[in-house]
């Protein structure tokens, strides 16, 4: 139940941070693919040159998290999933100029092809869950299933 | 409605605060913020799956309220557009729709097969550290950037 708020108010929180750096404009994501514009790279670089120290020290410490135990990284190596995967989702992501989070954005900000970009993603995403039944490819993406609460 | 937010946050205020959310997801449940799961266990819940992680789906319902509160209240409150201005001036609204569906699908398909998405992978997995996700992220940066090059090849450099 807790958890349920904490996560919601980390999606209005995260989708806030992408509304207000426009990431949900087609015209964002092109000039950056264009490499017209760095300032999407440049957004992306130092989310992770913040996170990623505070991650390192954190987890050193052993911290204990409320919901999910001790505060554990991980860190696979790469796979041949991890290339197929990786080509397929940019070659999409530049067609269709957004990505999940910031699809979800766009249609609120009311640009309606985003209701077509939706969709899209589900079926993409469905499609590959009828070909392979098990979670094998749980990795350090959000797909790693370390569940704390199911309700 | 109260036009408090500028135009479009620096990068150099918006990429830190999102660091700071990613740390903060880690310090409170030990997750990584990507989004393409929440999709996952959305679907599942439309599907009627028993097993479906039920906070990921507040995450998504919470994406979108974010998207709300900083487009309609926060700012001047954006109005019902097509979007996509770009490549509406360069593609009709037949050849648009089909060219969002394919490419969504198949980012769709591509973030299942990866394990992750720019958030999953992009941001939280190299926050990580994470070699796989290093790969990916290096992987659809290069068929990102090179798939917008042959587009502006095709259309004459007009998109």
């Amino acid at each position: 139940m807790r958890l349920n708020i904490i996560g919601l108010l980390f999606g209005i929180a995260f989708g806030g941070v992408l509304a207000a750096s426009n990431l949900h404009e087609y015209g964002t994501i092109h000039a950056m693919l264009r490499l017209d514009e760095f300032d999407v790279f440049w957004f992306m670089a130092s989310a992770i040159a913040v996170s990623a120290p505070l991650l390192y020290l954190l987890e050193r410490r052993g911290m204990n998290t409320p919901f999910g135990g001790e505060l554990s990284l991980s860190r696979s190596m790469p796979e041949k999933h991890h290339i197929q995967g990786g080509a397929l989702f940019g070659i999409g992501w530049a067609l269709a100029g957004t990505c999940p989070a910031p699809a979800l954005v766009m249609v609120s900000s009311g640009a309606m092809l985003g209701l077509v970009a939706i969709p899209g993603i589900f079926l993409g995403l469905h499609l590959r869950e009828r070909q392979q039944q098990s979670d094998q490819h749980v990795g350090d993406g959000e797909h790693r299933m370390a569940v704390t609460s199911h309700h | 409605m109260f036009d408090a937010l500028p135009d479009r946050l620096a990068w150099f205020v918006g990429g830190p605060i999102l660091g700071l959310l990613i740390v903060g997801l880690f310090v409170v449940a030990n997750q990584p913020l990507g989004a393409s799961g929440a999709y996952v266990q959305t679907s599942g819940l439309i599907r009627r799956r028993s097993d479906v992680v039920v906070w990921r789906i507040w995450y998504f319902v919470g994406l979108f309220v974010g998207g709300l509160l900083v487009t309609q209240v926060f700012r001047e409150g954006a109005e019902i557009r097509s979007g996509y201005d770009a490549m509406r001036d360069v593609f009709p609204l037949w050849a648009t729709i089909p060219l969002v569906f394919g490419g969504a699908t198949l980012l769709g398909y591509g973030a299942a097969v990866a394990g992750g998405c720019t958030s999953g992978h992009g941001m939280c997995g190299t926050a990580q550290r994470s070699p796989a996700s290093m790969a990916v992220t290096v992987t659809f940066m290069a068929t990102a950037i090179l798939t917008t090059f042959v587009l502006r090849l095709a259309t004459g450099g007009d998109l």
